[in-house]
C-alpha cells in the first residue's frame, strides 16, 4: 500500500499505510525467546538486587559532546514530516485509497505526529480545560469547534477522561467524522487512545491511517537522513566493540561488515521512531583515541561516531514491587499521553499521596517527565518499551504497535 | 500374603538395602519439600502466564519425583524380577484396597488431576460450596484459599463425584459479575450505557474481554448485572466492588433508586 518512494519521503519512510497493515518488525526466534528469557530472569531478579531502574550505560566511553549530538543524531524537524504528511495525503487521495475530509492518523507515542500537525498553517483545536462534559455541552463544544476551515486536532488522547463523565467529547466527535460532517482537518490520535477507543466502541469506522514500522532498514535510512542534515554529509558510525559499521546505510555495493545493531535497535523499538531516535542518541559514543586507519586507498576509515553494543545499555525499568496501583497509574498515563496530578486522580480513583509517591518513583525510574508549563506527567521515550511489556504481563491493555 | 510371594520377596532385604532406601526416600522428600516452596515463591514474583505456568509445574515435578524415587527404591530392595514386582505390587494393592481405601481413592484422583487437569495451582475453583484460589496440588488433597482467606483442604477424590466450577481454567481471564437491583420505571437503556460506561471507565477492567450488561426484570424490580474481566483474577472482590460503587453513583446521578436489602427480605 505505502508508495515506496524512500528518497522522496526520508522523514517518513515506508509512508502512510492503512493501520492494520502495520506489522512489527520480524524478530527471529532465537531473539524472541532470548527477550521473554531475559524479560522473566529480571523480574525473577527484582528484590534481590539492588534497583538500578534508571538508565544507565554499562561501557565506560564517553558520550558524546551535546553539540556533536546535535549534529549525528538531532530532532527530527517537524516541518519537514508535517509536509511529507500532506503530501503521502494528496498521494492516497489521488490514488482513490484515502477519500475523507477528516485524515484519522493513529500514531504510536514519541512519532512527532502531532508536533508535526502544530506546524500546519491550519486553526489547532485545544482541549478544554473542563473534560468532564454532558451529551449536549460536548455536541455544542463541536459545533464551535468544528467550522468550515481547514482545522488540526494534534492530540485526540488529551480530550477525553478514563471517567464516566470524560467519554462525551470523543464520543460526540466520533460520531461526527464517521459520518464526514466534521469539516476538513487532520487528527493525530495516540495509538493508546485508540486501543482504548475501539474496544469500547468497535463500530468506529474514520479510515486511520498509521506511519509505517521502521524495520532495520528504514531506520537507517531515516538516522541517515537526520544525520545528514542541511548539510546532506553523510556520517559514519561503527560499533566500539568490533568496528561493524552501522551507518551510512549499507547498500549493494558496500563491502564493508555490518553489525546487527540496526535491527537491535528496530526490534527493542517496536518500529517506533522516537523511541529508536531516544535510544540512539543513548548509544553513540566519542572514542578517545581517534587513531586514523588508513585504506588502502588512502581514505580515513575513522568513525565519526562509534555505537555502543545494545548489550552494553541498559534501558530504564519499572521499580518492581509496586504493586498494582504502580500499573494503574502507569496506563492512565498511557491512555491520555499526558496527566496532571488532579486528572491522575481522577481517572485512577488514588490517593494524592500515594500517586505523588508513585510518581517520583517513576520520575527517578525516568519513566514520566513532568511538563514544566503544564504540570503533566508524560512518558518517556527510553522508559517506554518497559512500561510497555509491564503492562501487558499485567494484563492491562496495551497499543497494537 | 504368603501367596503373593511376598515374604520370598522380601526375605533378601538387608539393612544396608534399608539404609539406603530410606536415604534415597529422604533426599526425595526435600527435594519436593524444596519444589513445592521455592516455585511458588518464584512464580509470586511473576505475572501472567508464567506465573501460571510455573505454579502448575509443581504437581507435575513432584509426581516425576516420585515415580522415579520408587524405580529406584524398589531394586534396592528387592530383586526387579516379575514374580518380586508382582508380589509386592499385588500386596500393595491388597493394603490400599482394604486399609487405606479413601486415602488411594485420593492419591489415584491426585494423578488423574495432573492428567486432567481439572484445576491447576492459580485456578479459582468452587467445589461443594467452597469458593477459592487452588495454592497448593498436594498428592492426596489440594489446598485452596477462600476470598476470607480461610485455607481449606480438599481431597482429590472429591472429585469423583462432585461437581467442579473452575472460574479460569488455567488462563489469567476471570468473569466478574456485579449485581444491582433498581426500582423498575427507569430509562432501562440509558442505564445500560451508562453501566458499561462504568465498566469502561474502572482501572481494573481488562478492556479486551467481553463487557456485558445483562438486565433482567424481576419480581422486586429491575436486576442489572454488570459482567466484566478483572485485569487478574485475585483482583475479583476489589473489581466487584468498584464496579459496585461507581454503579451507585450512576444512580445516584441518575435518581434512580436501588433496592436495599430490607425491601428484598419483602
Amino acid at each position: 500500500m505505502a508508495t515506496e518512494t524512500d528518497s522522496e519521503h526520508a522523514c517518513l519512510p515506508g509512508g502512510l499505510i492503512p493501520l492494520d497493515q502495520w506489522s512489527t518488525p520480524d524478530i527471529s526466534v532465537h531473539k524472541s525467546l532470548r527477550a521473554g528469557f531475559k524479560d522473566i530472569l529480571e523480574q525473577l531478579r527484582s528484590g534481590l538486587t539492588p534497583e538500578s531502574e534508571a538508565f544507565e550505560s554499562l561501557d565506560d566511553l564517553p558520550s558524546l559532546p551535546a553539540n556533536k549530538l546535535k549534529r549525528y543524531a538531532p530532532e527530527p524537524d517537524a516541518s519537514v514530516l508535517a509536509s511529507a504528511i500532506l503530501k503521502e495525503l494528496g498521494a492516497l487521495s489521488q490514488q482513490g485509497l484515502h477519500n475523507r475530509q477528516v485524515s484519522f492518523i493513529v500514531a504510536p507515542p514519541f512519532s512527532g505526529v502531532s508536533e508535526a500537525l502544530l506546524t500546519l498553517p491550519a486553526r489547532v483545536i485545544e482541549a478544554p480545560d473542563n473534560l468532564l462534559m454532558s451529551e449536549q455541552e460536548a455536541d455544542h463544544w463541536w459545533d464551535e469547534q468544528l467550522g468550515e476551515d481547514d482545522w488540526v486536532l494534534p492530540e485526540l488522547a488529551s480530550f477525553w477522561l478514563r471517567h464516566r463523565s470524560g467519554l462525551q467529547l470523543l464520543k460526540s466527535f466520533f460520531a461526527r467524522i464517521a459520518q464526514d460532517s466534521a469539516g476538513r482537518g487532520i487528527v493525530a490520535c495516540s495509538s493508546w487512545c485508540w486501543q482504548f477507543w475501539i474496544r469500547y466502541w468497535p463500530e468506529i469506522h474514520v479510515g486511520p491511517l498509521t506511519l509505517a514500522p521502521l524495520d532495520s532498514e528504514r531506520l537507517t535510512g531515516w538516522l541517515d537522513f537526520l544525520a545528514r542534515g542541511g548539510n546532506g554529509r553523510s556520517m559514519t558510525a561503527r560499533m566500539t566493540n568490533d568496528g561493524y559499521y552501522v551507518l551510512p546505510p549499507k547498500t549493494d555495493e558496500s563491502k564493508e561488515k555490518y553489525s546487527c545493531f540496526a535491527q537491535d535497535l528496530a526490534n527493542a523499538a517496536r518500529g517506533n521512531r522516537g523511541v529508536a531516535h531516544a535510544i540512539w542518541q543513548r548509544a553513540l559514543r566519542a572514542k578517545p583515541e581517534e587513531d586514523a586507519e588508513q585504506d588502502d586507498d588512502g581514505t580515513s576509515k575513522t568513525a565519526e561516531c562509534w555505537v555502543v553494543p545494545f548489550d552494553q545499555l541498559s534501558l530504564p525499568g519499572v521499580p518492581q514491587g509496586s504493586g498494582q496501583q504502580a500499573g494503574i497509574v502507569l496506563h492512565a498515563i498511557m491512555l491520555h499521553s499526558s496527566l496532571t496530578l488532579d486528572s491522575l486522580e481522577r481517572v485512577t480513583g488514588i490517593a494524592p499521596v500515594e500517586l505523588k509517591l508513585l510518581l517520583s518513583r517513576f520520575l527517578r525510574a525516568e519513566l514520566v517527565v513532568q511538563d514544566e508549563n503544564t504540570r503533566a506527567y508524560r512518558p518517556t521515550p527510553l522508559g517506554y518499551p518497559a512500561v510497555r511489556k509491564y503492562l501487558q504481563a499485567r494484563g492491562f491493555s496495551v497499543d497494537g504497535f | 500374603m504368603e501367596e503373593l510371594g511376598l515374604k520370598d520377596a522380601l526375605s533378601t532385604i538387608t539393612s544396608g538395602a534399608i539404609i539406603e532406601a530410606i536415604a534415597v526416600v529422604v533426599m526425595a522428600s526435600l527435594l519436593i519439600m524444596a519444589i513445592q516452596k521455592l516455585v511458588p515463591m518464584l512464580a509470586q514474583k511473576l505475572s501472567g502466564k508464567p506465573r501460571l505456568y510455573l505454579l502448575a509445574s509443581v504437581p507435575l515435578f513432584r509426581l516425576v519425583i516420585i515415580v522415579l524415587t520408587v524405580v529406584m527404591v524398589v531394586p534396592i530392595l528387592v530383586e526387579p524380577s516379575f514374580e518380586n514386582m508382582l508380589a509386592i505390587f499385588g500386596a500393595l494393592g491388597l493394603a490400599l484396597g482394604f486399609a487405606f481405601k479413601d486415602y488411594a481413592n485420593s492419591l489415584i484422583a491426585g494423578i488423574v488431576t495432573l492428567y486432567e487437569m481439572p484445576y491447576r495451582p492459580g485456578d479459582w475453583i468452587e467445589i461443594n460450596g467452597q469458593y477459592g484460589e487452588v495454592r497448593a496440588i498436594g498428592t492426596r488433597a489440594a489446598e485452596i484459599v477462600t476470598l476470607d482467606d480461610t485455607v481449606i483442604v480438599i481431597p482429590h477424590g472429591l472429585l469423583w463425584n462432585n461437581l467442579l466450577a473452575n472460574s479460569n481454567d488455567g488462563t489469567d481471564n476471570l468473569m466478574c459479575v456485579a449485581e444491582l437491583y433498581l426500582e423498575p420505571n427507569h430509562d432501562v437503556a440509558r442505564m445500560r450505557e451508562l453501566f458499561r460506561d462504568v465498566i469502561y471507565t474502572c482501572p481494573l477492567t481488562k478492556i479486551y474481554q467481553p463487557v456485558v450488561v445483562a438486565v433482567t426484570g424481576t419480581d422486586i424490580g429491575m436486576k442489572y448485572r454488570l459482567k466484566a474481566y478483572p485485569l487478574t483474577p485475585g483482583d475479583q472482590t476489589r473489581f466487584i466492588a468498584d464496579l459496585t460503587a461507581r454503579a451507585g453513583e450512576v444512580c445516584a446521578a441518575e435518581d434512580v433508586k436501588m433496592i436495599s436489602r430490607p425491601l428484598l427480605l419483602q
